[in-house]
């Protein structure tokens, strides 16, 4: 008989399942949990956030002695690439100590390792995947953003109150990019308003005048945009620049204080809807916001960073909850258990499918500020 | 009367194609003299973009002393990517090794080294986002020309561009540099024989090219906001198609070259999604390789 590879590996990740669990199960020392995220390559950025953000959530959690033993986190980088993303999930599941794993940075990569995740029975929890499809992968995948399901329909009903009706959407042609488009359109109709134009980008497009041409051509009232905080400052200010004063709203993506740094004035008047803003007034909030600048000299964490910060918290709490059995089986239950955490994104609750559904608060840019709309 | 969009999107596309042949112009040259694509250009021009920005950080000067600091850098990252990636394959002078092609063609490696090596440098250093410039300094403030709207910048990128390659055309057919750098570029061993210091000419060539690199650099990183350690690569790209639309080795048809693919590109967008303008660089370049093997004006084969 002849063993095909797949066979092979799937026997191999079954066995190494079996032995990891009684050996993390027993162990006195300290628990592992597994970070995958892009720490080189065009979008270390964001993995160098998430890394910040889990090394504070962890020493606090550490140092305020909840579990009798530590926690440790191993980092592997995947430049935001999926096939590294594969292989950074079989060295994680493999890790006899490795209890659970966090990340990935974006859905696609996030999406290609659920698949080992899956098939060897690993929690994965990611921070910032927000495809729809993601959740739904398995039991073993959780997330702790918004989808483009909640934001989309949000945004659309948000845009119809303010009497917008033809509105003409971007955004990059990424799996994320597609999910903002399509839950925001169904919604728009249904609100009886109109797409009049879509249309998708590359990311990193260092050009947008074309395609700003193209959207004024179609007289849109407001222009819905899926895009990051790099791309967004591109694009405001080259409609600045071509003196388009259409109003532009966008999802919580573009959050991060540094959009209104590059795009300067061209930013003001900016909507979107965000979770988390950094000039709260609640308790955690800004102990997470102080221990960020004290790590960063001084900048301000934007919603990615505080996103990862409650994923860590999450994920650190579940397995505490666990504690002593810290098996893979167990601390994936006790994180489908997560019910009113309070996280500084919001007071967050996992549904069935393992969907974080958070409380969004709309924002507009003020004097370079990032403010609540009444 | 034309309509004003395409009015709009044709000039969009002068000042694309603008970019392209500013970053076109320094690469070409570099490849004229020694037949080898230099890979390490498209860091060249990141570096001088982030001597610019930290010039500007540092001590926030007039434009003009700007220029001149990125200048010096460019010259000083041509002066040692030759030293680094070039010259060690030049060490032998003899007939054979001339010729060679593998001894030519080992630098398309080593300065690709250099390029992966100075790119991931700069992440390190400055992580791999935008980095916030003094929004005063951007070359980016609207005019309106009737129905279409360009920038400052366009003008200013449109000017440098005219003076690099007047200035070049000047220095190529006039100076005593500009005709060892023709001679070189046309028979390198003739032009050892008849006397003209090769290496020297060659370090030149390099510092020249480098230079309008990183100018080029500082003027896109400023017209556009965004500076970031891999912003080299798809001008590099751009202006690699437009070298070899341009017949490889001449300057002016490079600059043409390029204003075509820009307008192309910007034309391109109304018709079908801004995901496929890029490829019209690509499409471009195959149809060029398949019907005009020499280029569109590389039909004379005098160099540079």
């Amino acid at each position: 008989m002849t063993m095909s590879r797949r066979t092979t590996l799937g026997l191999f990740a079954g066995v190494a399942g079996m032995l990891a669990v009684p050996a993390a199960a027993l162990a006195d020392g300290p628990v592992y949990l597994g970070y995958q995220l892009p720490l080189t390559g065009n979008t270390a950025q964001y993995g160098q956030d998430f890394k910040t953000a889990a090394e504070i959530a962890l020493k606090d959690f550490n140092a305020s002695g909840k579990l009798k033993v530590p926690v440790e986190i191993i980092f592997e980088d995947s430049r935001s690439d999926a096939k590294e993303g594969v292989a950074i999930a079989r060295k994680f599941v493999d890790d006899k100590r490795i209890v659970a794993a966090l990340g990935d940075f974006t859905s696609t990569v996030s999406m290609a390792a659920a698949q080992v995740y899956q098939r060897a029975g690993m929690a994965q929890l990611s921070q910032t995947a927000s495809h729809p499809d993601y959740a739904k992968i398995s039991e073993w995948q959780f997330r702790n953003i918004t989808t483009q399901a909640q934001e989309g329909v949000y945004n659309a009903d948000w845009m119809t109150q303010n009497g917008l009706k033809k509105i003409a959407v971007i955004a990059e042609q990424t799996d994320w990019g597609q999910s903002v488009v399509k839950d925001f359109a169904e919604q728009v109709k249904a609100n009886g308003g109109e797409v009049v134009f879509t249309e998708f980008f590359n990311r990193g497009l260092p050009d947008f005048r074309s395609i700003i041409t193209k959207i004024e051509r179609a007289k849109p009232d407001a222009i819905y945009t899926g895009f990051f905080y790099e791309d967004g400052a591109q694009f405001l200010k080259q409609m600045k620049q071509l003196n388009v004063e259409t109003p532009v709203y966008s999802t919580s993506a573009a959050y991060n204080q540094k959009l209104v740094e590059l795009a300067g004035p061209a930013a003001e008047g900016l909507f979107l809807t965000v979770t988390f803003l950094p000039n709260s007034e609640s308790e955690n909030v800004k102990t997470f916001v102080d221990e960020w600048k004290a790590a960063r000299g001084g900048a301000e964490p934007g919603q990615f960073p505080a996103q990862a910060y409650d994923a860590v918290n999450i994920m650190l709490e579940a397995v505490a909850r666990a504690y002593p059995d810290v098996s893979r089986q167990n601390v994936r239950d006790e994180l489908a258990k997560t019910t009113d955490f309070p996280g500084v994104t919001g007071v967050t609750s996992f549904d069935e499918n393992g969907e974080a559904l958070k409380q969004l608060t709309k924002a507009t840019v003020t004097d370079g500020q990032f403010v609540p709309v009444k | 009367m034309i309509d004003p969009y395409y009015l709009q999107q044709f000039t969009i596309g002068i000042s694309l194609g603008m970019v392209y042949a500013l970053m076109a112009i320094g690469f070409t040259l570099i490849f004229g003299v020694l037949n080898v694509v230099n890979f390490a250009h498209g860091e060249v021009y990141t570096i001088g973009a982030f001597a610019g920005i930290m010039a500007i950080a540092a001590f926030g000067p007039p434009f003009l002393v700007i220029v001149f600091i990125v200048l010096a850098v460019g010259a000083l990252s041509g002066f040692s990517l030759e030293r680094v990636a070039f010259r060690p394959f030049r060490r032998f002078s003899d007939e054979a090794s001339l010729k060679s092609r593998a001894m030519r063609e080992a630098t398309l490696m080593s300065s690709l080294a250099m390029s992966i090596i100075a790119r991931e440098a700069m992440e390190l250093l400055f992580g791999s986002e935008f980095q916030t410039i003094d929004i005063s300094y951007l070359i980016n403030k609207p005019i309106s020309l009737g129905p279409v709207t360009i920038v400052n910048g366009d003008i200013i990128i449109f000017l440098v561009s005219v003076l690099m390659l007047g200035g070049l055309q000047w220095l190529l057919k006039y100076s005593a540099i500009g005709l060892s750098i023709r001679a070189v570029s046309n028979n390198p061993l003739g032009a050892k024989y008849v006397g003209i210091n090769t290496d020297r000419t060659i370090v030149l060539t390099f510092v020249i090219g480098s230079m309008m690199g990183a100018l080029a650099g500082i003027l896109v990183g400023l017209y556009y906001g965004a500076v970031f350690p891999s912003m080299g690569f798809i001008p590099g790209v751009k202006a690699f198609v437009a070298m070899v639309m341009g017949g490889l080795s001449s300057i002016p048809g490079a600059v043409i070259a390029a204003l075509v693919l820009g307008v192309a590109e910007s034309l391109s967008t109304t018709f079908m999604s801004s995901v496929w303008a890029d490829m019209v660089a690509y499409l471009f370049l195959i149809v060029t390789l398949v019907f005009f093997p020499q280029g569109l004006f590389g039909a004379r084969r005098e160099r540079v």
